[in-house]
């Protein structure tokens, strides 16, 4: 008996001394990874994640971050109350250096809350709700545009692209603000009444509704009765997908539709709503695809590692948006002093990419708030049932059309 | 005048697809008392059915009607023999629950064999507008329109004049004294859920056409249904026709003239009132009935 705890402790010894000699040849920089990987998220949450993991691969292939690997550790965040215990658990178990996330704003505010507390360096790379940069933390960045930089969007394209494509004064069009009426719609509308104001854009109507309604033509025939040119939409799927059919079946044809993202950026509406009628739509969304190597250089070459490693098309633009990020945040924690929270901050500030430098077409330029200053989301357009980058001209496919449908 | 005559008129199509909706949930819930949140559920199953049965089979919605309907009628059969007819004789909340249960059961097996994508079947030929003068209406606006007036005509029929419907009534009244009367309660009961499954299964087949399916579309009509089961007074056809009617109207009419995000207080406003000075609904049985 007494020789086999003896061999025992010695086996565990030598286990032991063979697990920190290991750590000390390969020592690795452990990441964090929070994003929904389960539940009703899941979908676009892993879609994200596979831009940060593509990101990794290919910096652990050149080399790593200051010679050492680094070495993903993921966090399933399904709802706020677990973002906040897995964001405990990679900092406080795991240990890890810097923690990336999040696809979802809500999971985000809850997630951001524990690293600061815990001072460990949190690098947004998808959630577009404005608060989360607005709380006066430290410790944390976003390489993203934000809702108000959507909603900055969609106002000035009316005068800069909308406008010019139709030849007539900006001044001349009347414009109509509609959205859902929750929190992320109310957000966005919000912004655009205030940049409207200040650009002296001509808003007639302001309509919010609920995205349960089962019917929009009473407020089809608002916009009708107003005589509306343009209509921005801030809504999901089947709130667009109704806006559209009865916008056809009540003879409503504005001169131009543009959404905020949301239900327009899915092939599934475009489907339901079919090619026909929603030609013409715009959109205002992180980079996708269809746009123009010269505005984002390095798409193309992104586009085909993901299928490389996955095997089929991107998803959706949320994989390309986390993967620049990721980058750009990867390149500041190289130059860091070393891996301590005020190195890393001081590094973010100090990074300066002009915009049009990265594969999404951003630039980045960090504010005291840690909030990128060099990204605005590109104007879309439904065309031939593919969604393809319109405005500014540099990342443009392809000419902007104006009306709404073929036919 | 144009604007609110073009309101009318899709108030009215509007009313009739809550009243097709409806009518289901009044044998479910008006005559038999029991109080089925999963209702919008039975909606969202049969609209999947119809999407499956349009796009894999290649049926015409309305053909995809037949399977659906005895599809939803097994479904319901199978949902009160099992689930609500074990709790029959137990306090009225327990059922209440077990309902809210298998709501949030089904939308979740929804999510997850489908996904939360929506689904729509394509059908050119229902979505196509017929102008009446100046006017706007669908082709299956006024198929549904059609279809809940004979569905509200011939249940209200089969109710008064057959005697299922009569045992049915008998059971609905008293159900002590239709066993002693030599009715089968719980096959009424069955039977009865069955029916009212039955013609939620119809409305899918008529609703998918103008409306894309998705797990939790079922929520975006539950809550209207029962609004229009209690205002037409609980137990007549009629009643929840000229109730789903009114909130029909009430919908498209303050949805333009006040707000579209104010539509529902609207409409809730005037049912709170309707229930004050009428408490047994619009076209209740009077007082002690209930």
């Amino acid at each position: 008996m007494k020789l086999v705890m003896r061999a025992a402790y010695a086996a565990g010894i030598l286990a032991t001394g063979l697990a920190l000699s290991t750590g000390a040849v390969n020592a690795q920089t452990k990441i964090g990874a929070l994003y929904p990987f389960s539940g009703g998220l899941a979908l676009l949450g892993d879609e994200s994640f596979r831009g940060l993991e593509l990101a990794t691969e290919e910096r652990n292939a050149a080399g790593g971050v200051k010679g050492q690997p680094l070495q993903i550790v993921k966090g399933d965040a399904v709802d706020p109350n677990q973002a906040v215990g897995e964001a405990r658990r990679l900092t406080s178990v795991d240990k890890v250096t810097v923690v990336f996330g999040t696809y979802s704003s809500s999971l985000s505010l809850a997630a951001t809350q524990v690293t600061e507390l815990a001072g460990v360096p949190y690098f947004e790379l998808g959630a577009i709700s404005d608060p989360i940069t607005e709380r006066g933390f430290k410790n944390l960045f976003r390489s993203n545009p934000t809702a108000r930089d959507f909603a900055a969007s969609m106002v000035d394209s009316i005068g800069e692209a909308i406008a010019p494509a139709l030849g007539v004064d900006a001044k001349s069009l009347k414009v109509a603000i509609i959205h859902e009426d929750s929190l992320y719609g109310q957000t966005v509308a919000g912004y655009q009444t205030k940049r409207a104001q200040e650009k002296g854009v001509n808003v007639v109507e302001t309509l919010p509704y609920s995205a349960k309604s089962v019917d929009l033509t009473p407020v089809i025939l608002r916009l009708k009765s107003a005589n509306v040119d343009v209509v921005l939409q801030t809504s999901y799927q089947n709130d667009t997908v109704l806006f559209f059919r009865q916008a056809k079946e009540q003879g409503f044809k504005p001169k131009a539709v543009m959404g905020a993202g949301g239900g327009y950026s899915l092939r599934e509406t475009m489907e339901a709503v079919g090619a026909a009628n929603m030609e013409g739509a715009l959109n205002v969304d992180f980079t996708q695809y269809k746009t123009n190597v010269a505005a984002a250089p390095g798409i193309t070459e992104f586009v085909a590692k993901y299928k490389a490693k996955y095997g089929i098309e991107p998803r959706s633009g949320h994989s390309l948006a986390n993967y620049v990020g990721a980058k750009i945040f990867f390149d500041a924690m190289a130059s860091a002093k070393d891996f301590s929270a005020p190195s890393i901050r001081e590094s973010v500030l100090k990074v300066d990419l002009p915009v049009g430098a990265t594969a999404s077409g951003w630039g980045a330029k960090f504010n005291e708030a840690g909030q990128n200053t060099r990204v605005s989301p590109f104007v879309m357009q439904w065309q031939g049932g593919e969604l393809v980058t319109v405005f500014p001209a540099k990342a443009a496919v392809t000419k902007m059309k104006t009306g709404l449908g073929s036919n | 005048m144009d604007v609110l005559i073009q309101l009318l008129i899709n108030g009215i199509m509007l009313g009739s697809m809550y009243a097709i909706i409806s009518v289901g949930l009044t044998l479910i819930f008006g005559v038999i008392r029991v109080v089925n949140f999963a209702h919008g559920e039975l909606l969202m199953i049969g609209m999947y059915a119809v999407y499956l049965l349009c796009t894999k089979l290649g049926l015409h919605p309305y053909v995809a009607a037949f399977p659906v309907i005895v599809l939803l009628f097994l479904v319901g059969v199978l949902i009160q023999r099992f689930i609500i007819q074990p709790l029959l004789d137990a306090d009225e909340h327990i059922q209440i629950f077990a309902t809210v249960g298998l709501s949030t059961a089904l939308v979740n097996l929804a999510l997850m064999v489908f996904g939360a994508d929506l689904y729509s079947v394509t059908s050119p030929d229902i979505r196509v507008t017929v102008k009446l003068g100046t006017y706007n209406v669908l082709v299956g606006q006024l198929v549904m329109l059609g279809a809940a007036v004979a569905l509200v005509v011939g249940l209200h029929a089969f109710m008064q004049n057959t005697a299922l419907g009569r045992a049915i009534r008998a059971t609905a009244q008293n159900r002590n004294a239709a066993l002693l009367m030599g009715v089968r309660v719980n096959q009424i009961y069955i039977i009865t859920f069955g029916l009212g499954a039955a013609c939620v299964g119809l409305a899918s087949a008529l609703v998918s056409p103008l409306f894309p399916a998705t797990p939790t579309v079922g929520t975006y009509f539950v809550l209207t249904a029962f609004v229009v089961v209690v205002l037409g007074g609980m137990r007549s056809m009629y009643g929840a026709f000229w109730g789903a009617m009114i909130i029909g109207l009430v919908d498209s009419l303050s949805a333009y003239y006040i707000a579209p995000d104010l539509k529902e207080v609207v409409y809730f406003a005037i049912f709170i009132l309707i229930l004050i000075f009428k408490p047994t609904g619009l076209f209740g049985f009077g007082r002690g009935t209930e």
